[in-house]
């Protein structure tokens, strides 16, 4: 049995019974509600001008006509058209691809230089993607030969429907 | 540790002193919740500023883009509806605070020496706050923007003298289009803010440097003699007895802002910004109202005899503003009481009933055009149908190409899945079509779709021309079959829309008030209604297009005893 202690502590050492000084008060209430305002509307902000960071691009197959069309003897550049939604807008966007056909065996590249994007072309008495800017080399599989390049040329996605070649461009091919 | 950094941030800035000026600086006692006002209002055009910032991320200053990238902001990025509703309701709320902070201040008296530049730069405020309001609500291009903007700038141009140039200069020439959205633009995001930004780095200069007015006195007479020296005097030990301005007063300022902010946010949230139609200078269905806070004008101006209209618009308003702009020199004097300027007084609260009277009558005052709602699908079908030139072969009513078919009655011909799978790849459901693939994207195969659907009002079902036997033909007839009391309905979908059949069947006098048509309301259920309005959009005296039912064939259709409502996507022919 516990009894009250005859002589009470003149001095609470509990900081709690002290009363909040009132300009105290005040100043934490203004951080307060500073820091809740800047906390709603800031997210709301933020989340707004933060949100191309998460979106998906919406890629769509491409058709590039019957396989049986493309010329063998080397890499050819296809140009194409492509319908494809732009923001708010609707583009009709020219885009290119290199393509390498073996039979039915369909290679497609990205045609920006994995070094810093430029575009590349082919050069037959080389045998050998050339690049512009800084003498990337490449030969037709896209395997780097020399220069710059920290990788093999990028592949699109491929596939074949009815005789016809659809390739996804934007994405590396798995 | 940290007081040598602030020692040398003084020794570089000199905050300390500036501390000491801005925020320790005393405020007379009695300064209440009204005075938060202005923190309020600079509380909004911050609010203004982000929001219109990030707003602009989002936005095309051209008419065939701006109303399309206003709806891609509200529906494909994230916040964006909230931030734009946010940017909408501040935007009223701060024409609200305007006036209110200008009423208190005319009120007390506080525009009296020696704050009287602190007025004149605040009724520019104001009137740059109109401003915003008025250049803001063209941005989004929407109906509202296109009409409200045309009567605006019309307000303008009959200015009496200098009339027809301010019209052209405000629309950058004769009519109103890209160059006038551009200008609008411009001066919304850039000459206006600059201007407020200027006037209120004024305004604050001078609220710190005469110090927030005390509350007003009770003065038997006009004191003579230096009175001025007698009003500095007895300020000066008002202050004195006073309490700093932090935190006690931007205590105050801070829970009046977020209490603003929760029901600002509320709105933007729960009721958004909203967006019409997109604008078209053709529509002729449409009641151009201005926003709330003009509609006072607006009202006016129904009242005001043609003849008298420059008065209304611009003589009136004119006088008004050039009135509260000298107010310091007509309202003279130390005394600063409501009651003892009793003639201001009661002309402040004359001219506040009345515009307060006819903002309400604005917003009792009935439509005259009933609104018909739209599927915006349908609209932006339209759209693309032009801009893809589709008229070049195919006609819509007797008008366009005839290469292709005409597409009047395609709905009911073909049906929806048909039309769609046609629009995705012409040459795999009709073998040898010279239609060229356009490769179009999904959202637009199903706006085309929607558009072609809607030329008769959209498929209907096999008990749509028995309805209409049973309910109408008593009065109406098609084809000749029916009674002729009333008006012949056989080209009824070539003159009115599906939305407004529909409509006049359930409620006639909402479109004309001294119709003899009964309404049907009670007599038929909604989708009765809907499908006997679609059935007679769908009487465009097309070969055809009759008696054809989507689907299925009416008679099939009605021995099974089954409505055949939506297109089953088998071609009849």
């Amino acid at each position: 049995m516990s009894t009250v202690p005859p002589n009470k502590d003149p001095e609470p050492a509990n900081l709690l019974d002290r009363q909040v000084d009132r300009r105290e008060f005040l100043k934490l209430a203004i951080f307060g509600a500073g820091s809740l305002l800047a906390a709603c509307f800031g997210g709301a902000g933020l989340t707004y001008f933060l949100s191309p960071a998460f979106k998906q691009k919406q890629d769509a197959w491409v058709d590039l006509g019957p396989v049986g069309d493309i010329p063998q003897a080397g890499p050819v550049k296809m140009d194409y058209i492509q319908r494809q939604a732009d923001g708010w807008t609707t583009v009709e966007g020219r885009s290119s691809a290199w393509v390498l056909r073996e039979d039915l065996n369909v290679t497609v590249f990205n045609p920006h230089c994995t070094h810093l994007g430029c575009a590349y072309r082919w050069d037959d008495k080389r045998e050998a993607f050339l690049c512009p800017c800084h003498s990337g080399v490449f030969d037709k599989k896209g395997n780097v030969i020399s220069g710059p390049p920290p990788r093999p040329l990028d592949r699109y996605q491929a596939k074949i429907e009815e005789g016809r070649l659809y390739i996804l461009p934007g994405e590396k091919a798995s | 540790m940290i007081e040598p950094l602030l020692n040398w941030l003084d020794e570089t800035t000199g905050w300390r002193k500036l501390k000491a000026t801005l925020l320790d600086r005393k405020i007379p006692k009695g300064v209440n919740w009204s005075n938060t006002l202005g923190s309020l209002l600079l509380f909004c055009f911050g609010v203004q500023a982000i929001t219109g910032m990030l707003l602009a991320m989002h936005y095309s200053a051209s008419p065939d883009h701006a109303y399309q990238s206003v709806q891609y902001l509200g529906s494909q990025v994230p916040m964006g509806a909230f931030l734009r509703g946010l940017h909408h309701w501040t935007a009223s709320a701060m024409v609200v605070l305007a006036v209110l902070h200008l009423m208190r201040v005319f009120f007390s008296g506080a525009f009296k020496y020696p704050r009287q530049m602190t007025w004149f730069t605040g009724v520019a405020l104001l009137l740059v706050v109109i401003g915003l309001g008025f250049t803001g609500y063209l941005l989004p291009w929407d109906q509202k923007a296109y009409w409200a903007t045309t009567v605006g700038s019309k307000i303008a141009s009959i200015t009496p003298v200098i009339g027809p140039w301010v019209g052209k200069i405000l629309k950058g020439g004769d009519t109103l289009g890209a160059v006038t959205l551009a200008r609008f633009y411009s001066i919304h995001v850039l000459v206006l803010p600059a201007l407020f930004v200027s006037l209120v780095l004024v305004h604050l200069f001078l609220i710190v440097w005469h110090g927030i007015a005390a509350p007003p006195e009770r003065m038997k007479q006009e004191p003579s003699g230096d009175w001025k020296a007698g009003v500095d005097r007895r300020y000066h030990d008002l202050k004195e007895k006073g309490v700093p301005f932090f935190p006690d007063i931007v205590f105050k300022d801070m829970m009046a802002v977020l209490l603003l902010f929760a029901v600002l946010a509320a709105l933007a949230y729960f009721k958004g910004a909203g967006l019409e139609d997109m604008a078209d200078p053709t529509a002729t269905d449409y009641n151009p109202r201005p926003e709330w806070y003009f509609l006072f004008l607006f009202q006016f101006l129904k009242y005001i005899p043609g003849k008298l209209e420059a008065v209304a618009t611009s003589v009136l308003p004119g006088l008004a503003i050039t009135v509260l702009f000298l107010l310091p020199f007509l309202d003279r004097g130390a005394r600063r009481h409501p009651l003892d300027r009793k003639s201001w007084t009661g002309l402040g609260l004359a001219a506040l009933g009345g515009v307060v009277f006819l903002t309400v009558q604005g917003l009792r005052s009935p439509d005259v055009n009933v609104e018909i709602p739209k599927n915006p699908e349908v609209v932006q079908g339209k759209r693309l149908f032009a801009e893809l030139r589709c008229a070049s072969c195919h006609s819509i009513d007797g008008k366009g190409g005839v290469v292709g078919p005409t597409l009047d009655n395609a709905g009911s011909r073909r049906g929806k899945d048909w039309i769609e799978e046609h629009f995705r790849n012409p040459q795999a459901m009709t073998p040898g079509s010279k239609m060229p693939n356009f490769k179009l994207l999904d959202t637009e195969v199903e706006a085309l779709t929607a558009y072609i659907l809607s030329l008769e009002g959209g498929a209907y079902s096999a008990d749509a021309p028995k309805l209409f036997e049973d309910q109408c033909m008593s009065c109406h007839m098609i084809n000749g079959k029916g009674d002729d009391s009333g008006p012949d309905l056989s080209l009824e979908g070539k003159t009115r829309e599906q939305g407004w059949i529909e409509i006049y069947i359930r409620e006639p006098e909402k479109i004309y008030p001294d119709s003899a048509m009964p309404g049907y309301a009670k007599d038929l259920t909604q989708p009765q209604i809907e499908d006997l309005a679609r059935y007679l959009a769908a009487q465009r005296g097309t070969k055809g297009s009759v008696t054809r039912v989507a689907g299925a064939k009416p008679a099939k259709a009605a021995k099974k005893g089954k409505a055949a409502l939506g297109p089953k996507g088998e071609g009849s022919d």
